[in-house]
């Protein structure tokens, strides 16, 4: 590809980015309240997804706890709102810093491990802390969970919230654009070609793994967070391995090798959701079919899918001109 | 420069390598031969960290290395290539340079940057060094297995190493392609005044490039000596008759 050919792509790309930007910033003009909070919750579930996919994509590791971390992000915005005098932004930040705190603790014997093991031993960890939410009732007010979260009255309109959490997301996945395109970033997908190959070339393949997991522990709290005043109530649920294999799901669906995957998967994902659950109560069903024909027929995703023929048919004008 | 005394590693009952002690000088290019099996392999993976020997001390540049993670070996100065092929598939060609010289100079940690921007004259002149220059942005992994090779010698190369051990750099290819490739490896040693060990079948490129060749059987160095010396040895005749037998 030509250097010119090279900006003109970066170019068309940036406009892409504007004019969705500016789309998702002119919906509370046009959308009825029942269909923004749909949006809302698509954006919180990208950047959950895109949290995730930090690991699950870039560097290889298959995390099926994710909603482990987006749950202890979620409770400890709640629970300082409810016991504490804390502002709302104070609360809001120290949730994912306590996710990125427990992914500290959780990562330092994940990454010991590598595959299915990895796999296994996050999902453990994610039951272990929802066990921990459902039992400690004293505290977490167990399967009741924390209703009624007070928030200020100028995040309380929808459309407010709307825009709090479209600028918090545009950021959060702002910062992982320029973590992936970064020499960490690159490092990241070097160990997940080919973790022996990165440790010989004198890279300390599992403090990168945990670094990485603490990251996007770190943007799974901010889901979380950015959820618990969303929705104003957090449950136990929030820990559960079904939650976990939702955000897995969006990625895949998506397509994990594609940065906009993430966010692509969550828009459909919950569009689906929405418009079938409208019609049948098998939703299960439909999303079931739904996995099956995507690891049988589109390893790449939908975003994968599409970047693929737009690369065809850039090489093959490249070829006739 | 590099001394390896007394290595020991079993595997269950099996003495894989056995009291296996040698020096190397500076500059030296030297090669382990020996039938399949010998331990060849594992004392590589003894001497980068991928195993962690039984008993035995490695020292390079008068400092102990024995049994420090794969990791810390590169950063002390030595690099290695393997048998199978092992490269980073997925990425370009450029990419996997570029992965090797950014973490030679500590920049991996780097979240703020476009790594695009790095290193982009050195992991070119590597590449062009090895003929590998037209090809960068080729996705690694569907390279021809010889260019393949190469880009693994590249990764090598993109750590600075003083010490390069090869193992088999010439597996699976051509005669021709491997008399090539070994003269690109010899003259790139030479070049960059390394220090370089590797492990080969082919007696040929063996006798036609090495100072020193040692011989290893059963997890010893029986026989070590200049291609002459080794050619005339009784021992290693032998062995190498009855294998062929």
């Amino acid at each position: 590809m030509t250097l010119s050919a090279v900006r003109k792509e970066k170019s068309v790309s940036r406009m892409i980015v504007i004019v969705v930007l500016a789309i998702l910033a002119a919906l509370p003009l046009v959308l009825t309240k029942g269909w923004l909070s749909l949006v809302t919750e698509m954006l919180i579930l990208a950047l959950a997804a895109g949290g995730l996919n930090l690991i699950l994509g870039y560097a290889g590791m298959v995390s099926f706890g994710p909603a482990g971390l987006y749950a202890v992000g979620a409770y400890a915005t709640a629970l300082i709102l409810v016991y504490t005098s804390w502002p709302f932004g104070l609360a809001f930040i120290a949730g994912p810093f306590v996710a990125a705190g427990a992914a500290v603790l959780i990562g330092w014997f994940c990454v010991r491990l590598t595959q299915v093991y990895f796999a296994l031993l996050t999902l453990a960890f994610a039951q272990i802390i929802h066990t921990i939410i459902f039992e400690w009732y004293d505290f977490t007010k167990g399967d009741n969970g924390i209703v009624d979260i007070p928030l200020p009255e100028l995040l309380k309109p929808i459309p407010h919230y709307y825009y709090f959490s479209l600028i918090v997301v545009a950021l959060c996945l702002g910062l992982l654009w320029m973590i992936v395109r970064s020499p960490f970033g690159k490092t990241l997908q070097a160990m997940r070609e080919n973790a022996q190959r990165a440790e010989s070339v004198g890279i300390p393949v599992r403090r990168y793994q945990l670094a990485a997991f603490v990251i996007s522990g770190f943007f799974l709290g901010v889901a979380g967070s950015l959820f618990c005043g969303f929705n104003k109530n957090v449950f136990p649920n929030y820990a559960h391995w079904i939650k976990s294999t939702e955000m897995l799901v969006v990625c895949l669906l998506g397509g994990i090798y594609n940065f906009f995957g993430p966010l692509v998967g969550s828009v459909v994902y919950l569009f689906l959701d929405k418009v079938i659950t409208g019609y049948t109560q098998y939703w299960p069903l439909v999303l079931g079919l739904i996995i099956i024909v995507l690891l049988l027929f589109l390893r790449g995703g939908i975003a994968g899918f599409i970047a693929e023929r737009w690369a065809q048919r850039r090489g093959s004008r490249e070829e006739a001109s | 420069m590099f001394r390896v005394e007394n290595l020991k590693k079993s595997f269950g009952g099996l003495m894989a390598v056995n009291e296996v002690t040698f020096t190397m000088t500076k500059g030296e290019i030297s090669s382990i031969i020996g039938p399949n099996g010998a331990g060849k392999t594992t004392l590589f993976n003894l001497l980068t960290g991928h195993l962690k020997p039984d008993s035995g001390t490695v020292y390079f540049k008068d400092l102990e290395i024995t049994g420090l993670a794969p990791s810390r070996i590169c950063r002390a100065g030595i690099g290695r290539s393997f048998q199978k092929t092992n490269i980073f598939p997925r990425l370009t060609v450029f990419d996997n340079i570029q992965v090797a010289l950014m973490s030679w100079r500590k920049n991996t940690r780097n979240i703020f940057q476009n790594a695009d921007r790095f290193f982009q004259n050195e992991a070119d002149e590597i590449l062009v060094s090895l003929g590998l220059g037209g090809k960068k942005n080729r996705i690694a992994g569907l390279l021809a297995h010889g260019d393949q090779r190469l880009l693994e010698i590249g990764l090598t190369l993109g750590t600075y190493p003083e010490l390069i051990l090869l193992d088999e750099p010439t597996a699976g290819m051509s005669p021709e392609e491997s008399r090539n490739t070994m003269e690109l490896i010899q003259r790139i040693v030479r070049a960059r005044k390394l220090t370089l060990l590797f492990i080969e079948h082919d007696m040929n490129i063996v006798f036609g490039i090495s100072e020193k060749v040692r011989v290893m059987h059963v997890g010893s160095i029986i026989a070590e000596g200049s291609p002459q010396e080794i050619r005339a040895n009784n021992q290693v005749q032998k062995i190498y008759l009855a294998e062929e037998m």
